[in-house]
């Protein structure tokens, strides 16, 4: 009788100090949350002030005035090209660029990581020193080779590299299936698995948190890319919702602050709906599974 | 290896280190034999994709480096006069110099460790979770745009918000973007809050880590700290390990930032090496001067890449050594 | 090898050849014209405008173009010069003509002049003139402007000041300045810098002498004291708070002029090119009252202003069909109704005949820039030669961080950093031998 108390109370403890811990959890991250989400709020705002107010009270996180023209004078776009099409092309470009990437990096990264063959060392090391190297000194010869292969004004410059996957991805996949046991890999062979079986059996399961993230990084970062846009497309009816935002904002002319901030508003949309969806499979990744044998 | 370090190639370097990366499973014989046609089939998109767009861009940019070719007409070959210019006449070079690598060591540690403890912070199961980690990426996807500039430039200004809780504190108003000692703690903090990109691959790494792990260590009585000493941090190693050398690679080549927020001012103070390089290229039109810059930058980093490949044997575990 | 390798390879060959077919459909062009221009969101929507009148009355020509904001612009148009793939008209800049044109890459205007496709006949050649390099013109004016101090007029009725002598020097500018500032309280002068380098060739416009020399291999002038003159006035004017020290100026919200204090009211007096008070006007909102002013001179010289073409359309050496271009600009200068939509965005028009059309249209702002630029056509200096090759490099990696910050931030004497100045924009010019 005695004992059964205690142990009641033990657990009614435990389950305060649980709460407890709780409450300070959610304190501590709402609060950091308020801090991460302050630039959207503050974005959000400017985009609806009028175009004095945006200047003159630039802290401020609630307009006078509510001026949601701001969004149609931005939709409008640049005569008569308005942001559906460049919301369009920045879907092909970001949603294949991802596909192509995506793959190809989980592909080019299990050879590195789980085949032995002959200069695979240094093919690894050439690969990582393409990375150091600043891109903006790549762009001239860069677009004189599709210049050469008729591409420019076409999204092929901006696809077609894409499919032999990226370096960033490559190396982070490669440390993953690093992180998988090989003891899995050798299980499979002696079953009479193949290389590739191994692939899609033992470890494309395995790395899906990493690929998850992979496409999450992937598609902002096309997402986001006007250098490539700005050289490669010519006609604006091409033109990509990054390099559309640029074309509005002009040092020297006059600029029109409300459509850009309504339009910058609304291009971080698909990303976070992207990020949203995307971030499930971070949870339910395989670790929970219990795969692992 | 006992050679010293200083003394190799930088490619050599690099090579031998990330051989040694590459091609761990050589250790073990047993299970990994050599398959030469099966492994270039599996990076062919890769070797395909770098030998058809990357190769000969690189090969030219290496040799504009010793010419001084002017984006609207050919070069002439000026061997190696563009160095001797970067290291013995040109002041803003070097201030360029000391800006990128103040950046760098500040930003990879802050960065990283900030990355990891929100990782923690958010990998559970927790209601809500959810979108709190959408909330913490936001930063990260605002990033380079002009809002970004316009925002920061206002937060840390005269009258920003910055000041304001400097002043509640007690501390004198202090003009952050204009005085030169404070303008790159503005850039340093703005990277350090965009540490979505490292937190989410923390995130993915933990997520791999097996649960009957912890669950072990919880049977064995650990403390959430042990568990997190002894299972989480070995196991991530190799994911910290991936994140220190993207950091580094990609803070030494920082470049929107400062382009939009700072235009590498006051004096110089946050003319990052990429910002430099692309301003001598594309305003000054000395394309040849910037591809020498742009190899030298290869050097550094390549260097820092290297060292820490070397390192890493000391402090990553791979599952695959074990066996 | 499995099955599965085959398909790896069989996919990506699949994806290439898609690719390369339909880019091959849509290389195929009619008549084409290629277009580019940078600005914002009015400017492209008027330019498109009057692209689609132009082809509606030229049925056969089709005109593609394409925009960017001013930075984004050269790097396209740099690498596009690198490919060999300009277009057929291009906006050009005062600052990058006279680079282009030495170097071949564009193509002179004279002889569609000559051939009666270019109209000139209602523009003065005052306006043609800073088009000119070597005595070709290489860019047709789009539009005109002048440096100006703008004043705002509530603020000097707030002091109960007069406005200042339009031919005011430096000296009335720092007198001026100082009472202002002890009248109301706030700055006198907020941003940009006065220590600009334009700032530097206007002075040396109105003392009579070029920056550069003819060949562009030296300066044009021995004596600087004029510039240490002026620097040592801003020190004065930052040091007593008179106006925004250069520390201050840095620190802005924005770099661009929406947010310039004259804006906020925290100042009286704003340095900008004419063509961009309208941003100005514009942000501050309908309640507030400015006026152009003239550049202040140094004491005893002639103005101060003169007229700068704000941008030019220039046809590229590459151009297949330059006659067309020139059509084209011709039309975009002197066409009545284009001239309707495009409203003086570029800058007050060239062509008198435009220039009186639009007049009775103007709004406040508009009606005030072709006010100013009459008032300053008067006595205007002529324009110096366009700028010699390197003087980017000049401005960007020696005048302003070599000479004006290290001063402004009071880190060397002015002397000493003129000396620098002068040593190293030297070493400049000197490759143009």
């Amino acid at each position: 009788m005695q004992q059964a108390l205690t142990l009641d109370q033990l657990k009614l403890q435990q389950q305060r100090s649980k709460r407890r811990r709780g409450v300070v959890y959610y304190v501590g991250v709402i609060l950091i949350a308020a801090f991460m989400l302050y630039p959207v709020v503050w974005l959000v705002a400017s985009s609806l002030k009028a175009p004095d107010e945006i200047w003159t009270n630039v802290a401020s996180l609630i307009p006078s005035e509510f001026h949601f023209e701001n969004y149609a004078e931005g939709w409008s776009g640049f005569g008569g090209i308005t942001f559906a099409t460049f919301f369009r092309n920045s879907f092909i470009v970001a949603g294949f660029g991802t596909l192509f990437t995506v793959v190809s990096s989980a592909i080019v990264a299990y050879g590195f990581a789980r085949v032995k063959f002959v200069g695979s060392g240094i093919w690894f090391s050439i690969m990582l020193l393409t990375l150091m190297l600043p891109n903006q000194i790549l762009m001239i010869p860069q677009y004189i080779i599709f210049n050469q292969l008729d591409w420019i004004n076409t999204f092929l410059p901006l696809l077609v590299p894409k499919l032999g996957g990226d370096v960033f991805f490559i190396f982070m996949i490669i440390q993953f299936i690093r992180g998988i046991p090989v003891d899995l890999d050798e299980a499979a062979m002696i079953d009479g698995c193949s290389k590739t079986g191994i692939f899609f059996r033992i470890i494309l399961p395995q790395i899906v948190p990493a690929l998850v993230t992979a496409a999450i990084f992937s598609f902002y970062w096309t997402w986001e890319d006007f250098l490539g846009p700005l050289v490669y497309l010519q006609d604006p009816n091409l033109y990509t919702v990054s390099l559309a935002l640029r074309a509005f904002a002009d040092t020297g002319s006059v600029t029109n602050w409300g459509a850009v901030f309504a339009m910058l508003t609304l291009s971080l949309v698909p990303v976070i709906l992207i990020f949203v969806f995307f971030q499930r499979y971070l949870v339910e990744g395989i670790a929970t599974t219990g795969l692992k044998g | 290896m006992s050679e010293p370090i200083a003394t190799l190639p930088v490619s050599k370097r690099v090579d031998e280190a990330a051989s040694e990366a590459a091609s761990q499973p050589k250790r073990r014989s047993r299970g990994f034999k050599q398959n030469n046609a099966v492994g270039y089939l599996f990076i062919s998109p890769w070797l395909i994709g770098f030998l058809l767009f990357s190769f000969i861009p690189i090969a030219i940019s290496l040799y504009l480096a010793f010419t001084n070719y002017d984006l609207l007409s050919g070069g002439e070959w000026t061997g190696l006069r563009n160095f001797e210019r970067m290291f013995t006449q040109d002041i803003r070079y070097g201030r360029s110099m000391i800006a990128t690598f103040k950046y760098v060591l500040l930003v990879v540690p802050l960065r990283l460790m900030f990355a990891l403890a929100v990782a923690m912070l958010l990998n559970t199961k927790r209601r809500g979770v959810y979108w709190f980690r959408a909330a913490y990426y936001i930063p990260s996807i605002i990033g380079a745009s002009v809002a970004v500039a316009v925002m920061w430039r206002q937060l840390f200004g005269p009258q920003g918000v910055i000041n304001a809780i400097a002043q509640l504190l007690g501390f004198d108003p202090i003009n952050w973007l204009g005085n030169p000692d404070t303008a790159i703690w503005t850039l340093v903090i703005l990277a350090v809050w965009q540490f979505g990109s490292p937190m989410l691959i923390f995130l993915a790494g933990l997520r791999q880590i097996p649960s009957e792990l912890y669950e072990a260590a919880s049977i064995d009585g650990a403390t959430s700290w042990q568990r997190f000493y002894r299972v989480t941090l070995p196991l991530l190693t190799p994911i910290i390990f991936f994140n220190l050398i993207m950091q580094i690679i990609a803070n030494f080549r920082v470049f929107t930032q400062a382009f939009i927020v700072t235009a590498g001012g006051p004096l110089d103070t946050t003319l990052f090496y990429t910002l430099y390089l692309y301003r001598r290229a594309f305003n000054d039109f000395q394309m040849g001067y910037a591809s020498a810059m742009a190899w030298v930058l290869l050097l550094i980093i390549g260097f820092f890449t290297a060292l820490s490949f070397r390192l890493s044997r000391y402090w990553v575990f791979y599952e695959t050594k074990e066996g | 090898m499995s099955r599965r390798h085959f398909k790896f390879v069989l996919l990506a060959l699949t994806f290439i050849l898609i690719f390369s077919l339909g880019s091959a459909v849509l290389a195929q062009d009619a008549t084409e014209m290629r277009l580019v221009w940078w600005g914002s969101q009015s400017r492209h929507d008027r330019t498109i405008a009057v692209v689609e009148m132009y082809e509606a009355e030229n049925p056969g020509l089709d005109i593609v173009y394409e925009f960017a904001n001013f930075n984004d612009y050269w790097t396209l148009m740099n690498t596009q010069a690198a490919g060999g793939e300009l277009a057929c008209v291009m906006q050009q800049d005062y600052a990058y003509l006279s680079e282009w044109a030495r170097r071949g890459l564009l193509a002179p205007l004279d002889p569609f002049i000559e051939q009666g496709l270019l109209d000139t006949s209602t523009i003065d050649d005052t306006y043609l003139e800073g088009g000119r390099v070597d005595g070709q013109l290489y860019g047709m004016n789009l539009g005109s402007n002048s440096q100006s101090i703008i004043l705002d007029l509530d603020a000097f009725e707030q002091a109960g000041m007069d406005l200042p002598d339009p031919q005011w020097t430096w000296d009335d500018f720092e007198q001026v300045a100082t009472e202002l500032h002890d009248k109301l309280g706030i700055y006198a002068y907020g941003s940009p810098d006065l220590g600009d380098d334009q700032i530097w060739t206007a002075m040396m416009v109105s003392l009579g002498v070029n920056p550069f020399n003819d060949a562009g291999t030296d300066f044009g002038y021995t004596d600087d004291q004029p510039i240490i003159d002026h620097f040592n006035r801003l020190l004065r004017l930052q040091e007593a708070g008179v106006i925004q020290s250069y520390e201050e100026i840095q620190a802005a919200a924005s770099t661009g002029p929406e947010n310039s204090p004259i804006v906020t009211a925290e100042a009286a007096m704003q340095y900008q090119w004419s063509n961009q008070v309208v941003a100005i006007f514009s942000a501050a909102g309908e309640n507030r009252h400015f006026k152009l002013w003239p550049m202040p001179r140094p004491e005893g010289a002639r103005s101060a202003n003169y007229l700068k073409p704000s941008m030019f359309f220039s046809i590229p050496e590459a151009c297949e069909m330059k006659e067309e271009a020139a059509k084209f600009i011709s039309f975009f200068v002197n066409d009545l109704e284009a001239n309707e939509i495009l409203f003086a965005e570029r800058g007050v028009p060239v062509s008198s005949g435009v220039r009186e059309h639009l007049q009775p249209m103007l709004d406040e702002v508009g009606a005030e820039t072709f006010d100013f630029l009459e008032r300053v056509a008067a006595d205007a200096s002529p324009i110096f030669p366009p700028n010699p090759p390197g003087y980017n490099d000049i401005r960007n990696n020696v005048w302003i961080p070599l000479f004006k910050e290290p001063v402004l931030y009071e880190q060397i004497p002015v002397e000493e950093g003129m000396a620098i100045f002068r040593s190293e924009a030297q070493a400049i010019l000197a490759g143009n031998e």
